[in-house]
């Protein structure tokens, strides 16, 4: 690959013209609002139009690069233009691989197959998060118990994406608490179960444009046939919900990753406009500090694609993707606390969008592991640092 | 990374792949700076020089002219083969791999103006291997062709050299006379000698055009960070497993949370580098027009990460790193020394500044 391929670079444009056309736009709304974009708002029918005209390229050997590659390149531009949009977009969401992994065909069929050639937008959600932590995974509270009808889940879990207009949200509990991580589940909740209750959407300092979620499982009862993978599923390191979340964390950390670096590009792209259209880039001060800008944006893309290219070619890239996540999230704060400071009272009115990126970009270190964890992740391979 | 290049969006694709040959060269130095350069690293910096048989040995493996164009009389494996290659012998002892090179960064400069041929003429024959080149920046080079040049440099790491190449903003000259070295003590580098210069005289080859001056200062940006490169990968690496011997407290001192987390920074930064200077050498490879502000800006990053990397290996060490009986005394000076050549950090800042403005220039053309 000498650089990304005619068809690679045919799709980033389709996406770069919805995002300058809709998405930015309707990132900016939700964020003057307050509160996402209502289900039945009319971008979420033209996403699904849209989506159905220009699918995302698939593993049939029409786009050259990799998934991983591929994903990096799609989640940057989409970024750019507005990464709660991105996440507020409908489809199965991050689920989707997990389901793919570790579900039953049935379940598949399920789950996944409503999202299928529809032109109604539908969301699926995955909650992981509780209350009493996010990072550490293995100790979740919420609990799964068998009984003869089905499954009663208890606990609560918050910051969950989507989660209030989802059709069902799988939610991670644990069946077997002796049994540690290996006793974890996931369990398809499907929406209007009396027992998911206390639904809140939190309100956010930035990224406002999808839900975060917070709410109670409270004698919430699921059918036999709604634990991921069967009851009895097949001895693969894919069957265990935990290792199947695992993977996928380590997946899209990447995703993580090229996000921030679109985020933080929108964000130099602001600073550079404001300072050659206001003149400020004549001050040799502010022409360093898009430099070091420039710099840090271009050795993150750089650290997010060598991840990508790592996962696709097989190569382990666990501190790959670590330091492409940590490094990215940080440049994309930097970039757009520099940007503040280039763009100046401007930004200080609240109307400026790297105001706007500048409360977006906090959360990309704090998600999927935030930058300790990545850290921690990275120390572990490095210098062997005990769990 | 074979290839990173801007496509008409600004966006780059990036092969991170190295071929059969790229492992091989990355093997064949890799031990010949694991055990000709590391293991006589004290000796080297206090004879001020690298021995003669290791200069032999090191000539023998044909590496010198690697990255030269073809026609040129190089291998033509370009500018990124030479960086992994100068990774791994700073990693052993940077001032032992400025040492080894006999053409220095100079070549760069004769190669970029067209100059190789012409130095037959003027009865220098590249491959007669015992002439040695050294470059100096000369503010005034190429203002006024063919002019008689003076001055003087404070420090270079060198000994000596049999020709003297003066590169400045608006060209270049080259001096096969007039000029003298008087040894120094210098900051660090020491086994690659160290000398100040004076140089009066006539030019027998000199050039004007600030153009490939930019471009064969590019090059020698590129070629000095990836020294640094080294060092720091070295300074970085020694202290990490310096950290895992070291016992306080009851557990290795890497696992102490505020220093793995230091240890993991500090691998950060090195990757990070690397990245982009490979990028930048393979822009030059390339032909890119970002060349120039690609590889000023991996030369302030080198800069900036020795600034970091450095201290930090010799703090991880405590009061030992303090001392010469470990190498990170000396990466902390050989990083920050390298830092000062190429015209140094603040114009490289002020090159990579101005890259970012002809952008702009593109944008509003467009």
């Amino acid at each position: 690959m000498n650089n990304f391929s005619a068809a690679l670079n045919a799709y980033i444009e389709q996406v770069r013209e919805w995002g300058q056309r809709e998405v930015r736009r309707a990132g900016l709304e939700a964020d003057r609002n307050g509160a996402p974009l209502p289900p039945d708002h009319p971008y979420f029918a033209a996403y699904v139009d849209f989506r159905r005209r220009h699918p995302v390229p698939a593993d049939d050997g029409a786009v050259p690069e990799g998934p991983a590659v591929r994903m990096a390149a799609i989640n940057e531009e989409n970024a750019y233009w507005d990464r709660g949009m991105g996440v507020a977009a409908p489809g199965p969401g991050l689920p989707a691989p997990i389901v793919t992994a570790a579900g039953t065909p049935e379940q598949r069929e399920r789950f996944l197959g409503p999202f299928r050639g529809t032109d109604i937008p539908r969301w699926g959600s995955f909650a992981l998060t509780e209350p009493s932590g996010g990072s550490d995974t293995a100790a979740f509270r919420t609990r799964a118990t068998r009984t003869d009808r089905g499954y009663l889940l208890n606990g609560a879990k918050c910051f969950i994406g989507n989660a209030a207009r989802a059709d069902w949200v799988l939610v991670q509990a644990n069946l077997d608490p002796e049994k540690g991580r290996a006793g974890q589940r996931s369990f398809f909740v499907e929406r209007g179960n009396r027992g998911m209750t206390g639904i809140k959407i939190e309100k956010k300092m930035g990224l406002r444009a999808y839900e975060s979620v917070s709410f109670i499982l409270e004698d919430c009862e699921v059918p036999h046939d709604n634990i991921l993978g069967g009851e009895r599923p097949e001895r693969t390191s894919k069957s265990s919900a935990y290792g199947a979340t695992m993977g996928t964390l380590n997946t899209t950390r990447v995703g993580v990753a090229a996000s921030a670096v679109g985020l933080a590009r929108s964000a130099y792209d602001e600073a550079l406009n404001f300072a050659t259209q206001s003149g400020a880039f004549k001050s040799i001060r502010v022409r360093d500090r898009l430099e070091v800008m420039y710099r840090q944006l271009r050795a993150a893309w750089l650290m997010t694609l060598r991840a990508a290219w790592k996962a696709d070619n097989r190569i382990p890239n666990i501190v790959d993707a670590s330091m492409a996540k940590v490094f990215a999230a940080e440049t994309a704060q930097d970039l757009a606390s520099a940007g503040m400071e280039i763009v100046g009272l401007e930004a200080g009115a609240g109307h400026h969008l790297v105001e706007k990126l500048f409360r977006d970009a906090k959360a990309l270190n704090i998600v999927e592991g935030t930058g300790q964890i990545q850290r921690i992740i990275m120390a572990r391979n490095l210098v062997g640092l005990p769990r | 990374m074979q290839i990173a290049r801007h496509n008409r969006h600004g966006r780059l694709g990036v092969d991170f792949a190295r071929g059969e040959g790229d492992e091989i060269i990355a093997g064949t130095i890799g031990r010949f700076a694991a055990d000709e350069l590391r293991p006589r690293l004290r000796e080297f910096e206090s004879a001020r020089t690298v021995s003669e048989s290791v200069r032999e040995r090191f000539a023998a493996l044909g590496f010198e002219t690697l990255d030269l164009a073809e026609e040129a009389g190089g291998a033509g494996l370009g500018l990124l083969a030479r960086v992994r290659t100068n990774r791994l012998l700073a990693e052993a002892d940077a001032g032992a791999a400025l040492a080894l090179d006999r053409f220095a960064p100079a070549i760069y400069v004769i190669e970029a103006f067209g100059g190789v041929e012409a130095l037959k003429s003027r009865q220098l024959n590249l491959g007669q291997s015992d002439l040695r080149f050294a470059l100096v920046m000369d503010p005034g080079a190429g203002d006024v062709a063919g002019a008689r040049v003076a001055g003087q440099v404070a420090w270079i790491p060198a000994a000596g050299a049999d020709v003297l190449v003066g590169l400045g903003p608006q060209g270049a000259w080259l001096l096969k006379q007039g000029f003298a070295f008087e040894p120094v003590g210098g900051s660090a580098l020491h086994a690659a000698g160290a000398s100040s210069v004076k140089f009066d005289g006539t030019p027998i080859l000199a050039w004007h055009d600030p153009v490939r001056a930019a471009q064969a200062l590019a090059r020698i940006r590129v070629y000095y960070a990836s020294l640094i490169w080294g060092v720091l990968s070295d300074a970085a690496g020694f202290s990490r497993s310096y950290a895992l011997d070291r016992v306080a407290f009851g557990k290795p001192i890497a696992h102490h949370q505020a220093l793995a987390f230091l240890i993991v920074d500090m691998y950060v930064a090195v990757e990070r580098l690397g990245l982009l200077i490979e990028d930048a050498a393979v822009a030059i490879d390339a032909g890119e027009g970002r060349a120039v502000g690609a590889a000023a800006a991996a030369f302030v990053d080198a800069i900036e990460a020795s600034r970091f990397v450095g201290p930090n290996g010799v703090q991880i060490l405590g009061g030992h790193g303090f001392m010469r009986d470990f190498p990170v005394e000396k990466a902390m000076r050989d990083c920050r020394a390298l830092g000062l050549l190429a015209g140094g950090c603040d114009a490289a800042r002020e090159q990579a500044g101005a890259a970012l403005a002809a952008t702009i220039s593109e944008r509003i053309a467009a």
